[in-house]
């Protein structure tokens, strides 16, 4: 026991700014997958077929390909194309390109949760289209969609690990090069995965949290 | 009825206990048994050696064009299922990436380990190593048209060194170019990916890989002439504690480098190599 205390004290800050690392990067990415998701989907409810193909093409080829595919091809490609980007960047921007599809395809789903009533309600109360979407469409959409968004995010929380393979030094990082380091076969991986569980449960409590300020009241 | 069957339920819950406290018991004292017994009667036993390795460093261990396991340290532990069984292919290969060296080890999936491993202190705490068999350098490959000639260029803040994710290359990029900037990959194909692209200018690598793949995939790139390290260790690892496995093991890393399995010795290292090993001992002259 005392060697792990030893070795906590030795390798914990690492862990702490792996870990600042980890979060970091899931919150921005999912932040901006939410807005590149309800992008796709307004895009592709509301301009026209060329624009709905368009979108389902790019859902099918991201939702349907690994993401360590598009996390290589931007880190790798990119410079080849004169864009130097941070390795952090590259990722991201990765994981928000599946993502996004993965949020649209969410979004899609629980607006065909809607009643069509509902809409013609909107229409024939005479309330203008923005007015209705706000206050008929939208409530009723988060309703829906938050618990499979919270899953969402969790996936992506998990999915950060694969920045590891080119260069991030978040959390799952961290622990190859501390077990490359001190020959620990277990202990860095394990400490990895508490700090994985207790993100996933703060994701899951705020998921509940907006889950609650969504409902019918 | 329902009576009944309460009471099957009940008797069908006690009978066992004293029987799965008895098996309980028996199989802790069998597990502390097997705990003292040595992983070299075991692996007499079984008739064969497990060898957990790395399938991506040229020329120690690598796939080659057929897709077969082969290398200097493929051939080194074949030497010893040889030295066990008088038979190099009662060997079961167990290829990992770097970081899953340590687990295969300490989980017993495998007797030893064996490839491109480098003997590190930091390591030695949890790792049991036998002495060195192989001497590797540390050699710097560059993308020739960065055009860096020597290590002092190198050491400047608007160049990126690309490592692998062992202490051993941290701390030399410490020690030999701090001003670089770092980026660290888990598999060499990472590093290689990361010059070619442009990401970085220069990597880390063990110099007779270095000279490996400047020779064959890599023409693209130079080997600068300075060495970072003219001697790392690269040992056989296996699990702490077993005294009687690791003297066997040490015994036969000395038997190879220094003794009776010199001339085999010899011979895989004039294969990969391409060049004599170094002497048997220092006081005798080099065998012909």
């Amino acid at each position: 026991m005392g060697q792990y205390r030893a070795w906590l004290e030795a390798y914990g800050a690492a862990f702490l700014d792996a870990a600042a690392w980890t979060l970091g990067v899931a919150v921005a990415a999912f932040v901006c997958a939410l807005i590149w998701g309800a992008l796709l989907f307004f895009l592709r409810l509301n301009g026209g077929p060329w624009a709905a193909r368009t979108v389902d093409a790019y859902v099918q080829l991201l939702r349907n390909t690994p993401v360590l595919l598009p996390i290589y091809l931007i880190y790798f490609g990119f410079p080849l194309v004169g864009l130097l980007w941070p390795a952090s960047i590259c990722g991201g921007l990765a994981l928000v390109a599946q993502n996004g599809a993965y949020i649209c395809e969410i979004f899609r789903g629980g607006y065909k949760a809607i009643d069509r009533v509902q809409h013609d309600a909107a229409k024939s109360l005479g309330l203008m289209p923005w007015t209705a979407f706000r206050k008929v469409t939208l409530p009723q959409l988060l309703v829906y969609c938050i618990p499979a968004l919270g899953n969402q995010a969790v996936l992506l929380l998990k999915d950060t690990s694969l920045l590891s393979a080119i260069t991030v030094v978040e959390l799952t990082m961290q622990a190859k090069v501390l077990t490359e380091r001190t020959g620990a076969a277990y202990a860095p991986f394990l400490v990895a995965a508490v700090f994985y569980l207790f993100m996933v449960w703060a994701i899951e409590f705020l998921t509940r949290l907006a889950q609650r300020g969504v409902r019918w009241r | 009825m329902k009576q009944v069957w309460q009471k099957i339920f009940a008797r069908a819950w006690t009978t066992p206990a004293p029987l799965v406290a008895a098996l309980v018991l028996l199989f802790s004292v069998a597990a502390a048994e097997a705990q003292e017994r040595s992983r070299l009667d075991e692996v007499l036993q079984r008739g064969s050696l497990i060898v957990v390795t790395l399938g991506t460093v040229p020329p120690f261990a690598f796939k080659d064009d057929k897709g077969e396991l082969v290398g200097f340290d493929i051939d080194v532990a074949r030497l010893a299922a040889n030295a066990l069984f008088r038979d190099p292919n009662k060997i079961e290969f167990v290829i990992v990436t770097s970081d899953g060296r340590w687990p295969a080890i300490e989980s017993g999936r495998a007797d030893m380990g064996v490839g491109g491993t480098t003997v590190y202190p930091d390591r030695a705490i949890r790792v049991a190593f036998t002495r060195a068999f192989i001497d590797s350098g540390i050699s710097i490959m560059v993308a020739k048209s960065a055009g860096i000639k020597s290590l002092e260029e190198l050491n400047q803040e608007k160049y990126t060194v690309a490592n692998l994710n062992n202490p051993q290359m941290a701390d030399r990029a410490q020690m030999f170019f701090p001003k670089a900037k770092i980026i660290t990959f888990d598999t060499p194909s990472g590093e290689f990916l990361a010059v070619k692209s442009g990401r970085a200018q220069a990597l880390q690598i063990d110099t007779p890989t270095a000279d490996y793949f400047a020779a064959t995939s890599a023409t693209d790139f130079e080997v600068l002439p300075t060495l970072l390290t003219a001697s790392q260790n690269n040992g056989i690892y296996l699990k702490p504690g077993d005294f009687k496995w690791w003297l066997w093991l040490d015994t036969f890393v000395s038997e190879l480098r220094t003794g009776s399995l010199y001339p085999r010795y010899a011979e895989i290292y004039q294969k990969w190599f391409k060049k004599d090993p170094p002497p048997q001992k220092f006081y005798l002259p080099p065998a012909r």
